[in-house]
């Protein structure tokens, strides 16, 4: 083990934490009402809700993963010029190969940035040596940079000019670990786009919002206040602007469905899914709600129209033709959905009206595709 | 008398014995160095006109014309001797009441008087006569410009002539070779004739070429563009920037290596196969050229290799197999681009068979590429020095523009510990 050591003045040490202090009043005034960021900081830790593979299922099936978007032309890749594309003449099987091979680069794509509740901070006295008391007027740093230990467990320790030898706090840690062990794109100092809250909120208006929360990512662990401040104040502002499209076929969505959901507030998007016509999704979501608060009356009958739902092709588009099968399955969601409304949502009146609008479209195209069926007989 | 001797002068030569001759017809009136022997005072120079005697210097014989004397560098030029001169004002700075002044000024009879001289005036004029001299070249403006020059290969001479009432309209013809050739005729011996070769097209996708003779460059220029216009031919274009696959392509000794390039990559190719892709609207390929340069067999190979191009679907058709495309920035998405009405399984793909797709379109050609060798400085001792001096500097212009972006100005906490220094300083 090798043990470098690096002392900092202190007055460095104190720029730090007054910085720290200044960002918990982080709010984002938006026109009048300002978005008050709220953290997963409470009693229940959303982790491992979260990874259940229920969970999971629902919210990559939410996600509405479109390959034309996952697979667009991304200009982030470090590519000055484009590159010459490649041809291969391929079989039926090696295609399907190929695109299996697609899918997993796309679940790779698609990978949720993880929920989990909010660190406590590490005060942990290692050993009190009062001989040490005056030896030096700064603050000494020990990293342990040993080859292949992960960063979440590398040791780094602080000795304080009272001769107190401590574990040190995670942003010195993550301070540390950047220096010695750079990821790349995450910067030392905070990018002022989210420590300026007009900076943050420009960027919010002009809806940049995968790129906000891709750098949120990089720049930020799970667990830290700040990536879930930032990244709570980006979902409010997509929920109330409706902007759900922009996230998306992205790797946000998830996170963002079960933002609303933890904070009890899927009324938006349920809106939003309904007037879109797409019921199936709005089951789904009320699935989700029955998973992570369990507070639907009819549960159970959402549950197993779910596993009904999840073997069918995902709808990138309204369908133009229905077969028997989708007019019966539609129709269950429909029902399911009519008895969320009644029982759980905020915005009866809105919902209703949506979903009635869904009915009378929905009758239209069940005759129209029985007429196309008898039009053109049995085979 | 005067101006008539001035305008005979021609060249520097000539400027001597005339100042001699002035010099002469001053001096008959002097008696007192009379002499008996007779002076010559008719010569070459006041015996014939001045038209002749330019001629007489200028002029290159037949034979030497055909030889391709009597131009470049060295030329002598006409010039006009009476340019800047005037009459009634000479050498003598004279005053000619009613020639070179009126004859009353105010209420004053001006009179024959002689005014202080000019010394100037020479020198004035000499300048003037020596700025006839200097060949001035036609000034094309940057965009009318051709490959080279003035000259007209490169440039642009306008659509062709309409046919009837069918204009030619967005079509722009380029200059690709215009040459003069020698042909002998029974009666007339060793004449000259103007040859062209242009392409037309409107940039999106039709595009001809065509060969003129004239007499006269201009009217091969017109022959040719006319002619381009009536063969035009029509080239499917890739997603609107390429060609559909990487081709190889040949006439008469000349080949041609033509691959198929991501959008910007522009146009790496001879100048000519340049133009060739702007008359059609191609705008990323790049083209290698092997064996003979001859421009004519260029153009003809390029045309016809564009031809020969079979789309993804014939592709995939010929091979019956599924045609996909990956590119980089979409993560090497495969996108099917074509697919045959049979897909064959992999038992009924021969064994020898080509399946790679470039060496497909190539007809099992592969190109040669040279070795790249090591830079001949790479070597030698003072590039090393060089790397080693100049590697700790190679992170700085990040630095800089990292705390330029942070702070304003190039600063950090080695060079700011005394910071209250700058701000003295400052007041």
């Amino acid at each position: 083990m090798t043990i470098f050591f690096r002392n900092l003045v202190q007055n460095n040490v104190k720029i730090i934490l007054t910085r720290n202090s200044d960002s918990q009043l982080f709010t984002v005034s938006y026109r009048n009402l300002s978005i008050l960021p709220s953290v997963y900081d409470g009693k229940e830790d959303p982790a491992p809700k979260f990874f259940s593979s229920n969970v999971q299922v629902l919210l990559r099936r939410l996600t509405r993963p479109d390959f034309a978007k996952v697979f667009r032309k991304r200009t982030n890749s470090g590519r000055d010029v484009l590159k010459t594309p490649s041809y291969k003449f391929l079989t039926d099987e090696e295609l399907e190969a190929e695109i299996a091979k697609a899918n997993k680069r796309a679940d790779r794509l698609l990978q949720m940035p993880p929920i989990v509740k909010i660190h406590q901070p590490i005060n942990e006295i290692l050993s009190e040596d009062p001989a040490l008391i005056g030896y030096d007027n700064v603050k000494y740093l020990f990293t342990d940079i040993t080859f292949g230990v992960a960063n979440a467990h590398r040791i780094i320790v602080e000795r304080d000019p009272d001769g107190i030898l401590r574990s040190s706090d995670h942003d010195i840690r993550k301070r540390l670990n950047q220096t010695y062990f750079p990821i790349k794109g995450r910067k030392l100092r905070e990018p002022i786009m989210f420590t300026d809250k007009d900076r943050l909120n420009s960027l919010l208006e002009s809806e940049k919002y995968e790129f906000v929360l891709d750098r949120a990512c990089i720049q930020y662990e799970p667990d830290e206040p700040s990536y879930q401040k930032i990244t709570s104040i980006t979902y409010q502002h997509i929920d109330m602007n409706k902007n759900y499209d922009m996230l998306r076929s992205t790797r946000h969505f998830g996170p963002m469905a079960f933002y609303i959901t933890w904070h009890q507030s899927i009324d938006n998007l349920m809106l939003e899914l309904l007037q879109t016509s797409a019921v199936r999704e709005a089951v789904l979501l009320t699935a989700l709600r029955h998973e992570i608060h369990g507070d639907l009356a009819n549960g159970e009958q959402v549950q197993a129209l779910v596993h009904q739902i999840l073997p069918t092709p995902i709808q990138l588009s309204k369908p133009d033709r229905l077969t028997e099968e989708d007019i019966e399955l539609d129709n269950k969601c429909v029902e399911c959905i009519e008895k969320y409304i009644v029982g759980n949502s905020a915005m009866k009146s809105q919902q209703e009206l949506a979903l009635q609008g869904f009915r009378e479209y929905y009758q239209q195209m069940i005759e129209l595709s029985r007429g196309l069926k008898k039009a053109h007989g049995n085979a | 008398m005067f101006s008539n001797l001035l305008s005979l002068r021609g060249v520097a030569a000539i400027v001597n014995i005339f100042s001699r001759q002035t010099k002469l017809q001053r001096n008959v009136p002097n008696l007192t160095n009379f002499s008996t022997t007779s002076v010559a005072c008719v010569n070459f120079f006041n015996k014939l006109p001045a038209e002749k005697l330019w001629k007489s210097v200028t002029s290159v014989s037949n034979a030497g014309a055909k030889k391709g004397r009597g131009k470049g560098a060295g030329r002598i030029r006409i010039r006009d001797l009476n340019r800047g001169q005037v009459i009634g004002i000479g050498r003598i700075n004279m005053l000619w009441p009613g020639l070179s002044a009126p004859v009353i000024r105010g209420r004053e009879l001006l009179k024959q008087q002689r005014l202080p001289d000019d010394p100037e005036r020479m020198e004035k004029l000499t300048k003037l006569r020596d700025s006839m001299t200097k060949f001035r070249r036609l000034r094309l403006s940057p965009i009318e410009r051709g490959w080279s020059g003035t000259r007209m290969p490169g440039r642009s001479i306008g659509p062709p002539d309409p046919i009837g009432e069918d204009e030619f309209v967005g079509f722009d013809t380029k200059v690709l070779q215009l040459r003069s050739l020698l042909i002998m005729k029974g009666n007339l011996g060793r004449t000259r004739n103007y040859q062209a070769m242009v392409v037309t097209g409107n940039g999106q996708g039709l595009a001809g070429f065509g060969l003129g003779k004239g007499k006269e460059a201009v009217a091969a220029l017109r022959k040719a563009k006319n002619k381009a216009g009536q063969k035009l031919m029509h080239f499917e274009i890739y997603n609107g920037h390429t060609v559909f696959h990487d081709f190889y392509t040949a006439f008469g000794k000349t080949k041609i290596f033509v691959q198929k390039k991501n959008e910007g990559y522009g146009l790496r190719c001879h100048r000519a196969i340049k133009e060739i892709c702007q008359a059609i609207g191609i705008k990323d390929l790049r083209a290698k050229l092997e064996g003979s340069n001859n421009l004519q067999n260029i153009v003809k190979a390029f045309f016809i290799g564009l031809l020969q191009q079979r789309t993804h679907q014939q592709l995939a058709e010929e091979k019956k197999l599924h045609l996909v495309e990956y590119r980089a920035e979409n993560e090497y998405f495969p996108t099917v681009v074509a697919s045959p009405s049979k897909v064959r399984t992999k038992e009924e793909i021969l064994k020898d068979e080509t399946l790679d797709f470039i060496q497909y379109v190539m007809d099992d050609r592969v190109i040669l590429r040279k070795k790249k060798f090591p830079r001949f400085y790479e070597k030698m001792p003072h590039y090393k020095i060089y790397l080693k001096k100049y590697e700790k500097y190679r992170n700085h212009e990040k630095i800089r523009l990292m705390l330029k972006t942070e702070y304003g100005e190039v600063k950090s906490f080695l060079n700011d510990r005394y910071p209250e220094e700058k701000v003295e300083s400052e007041a």
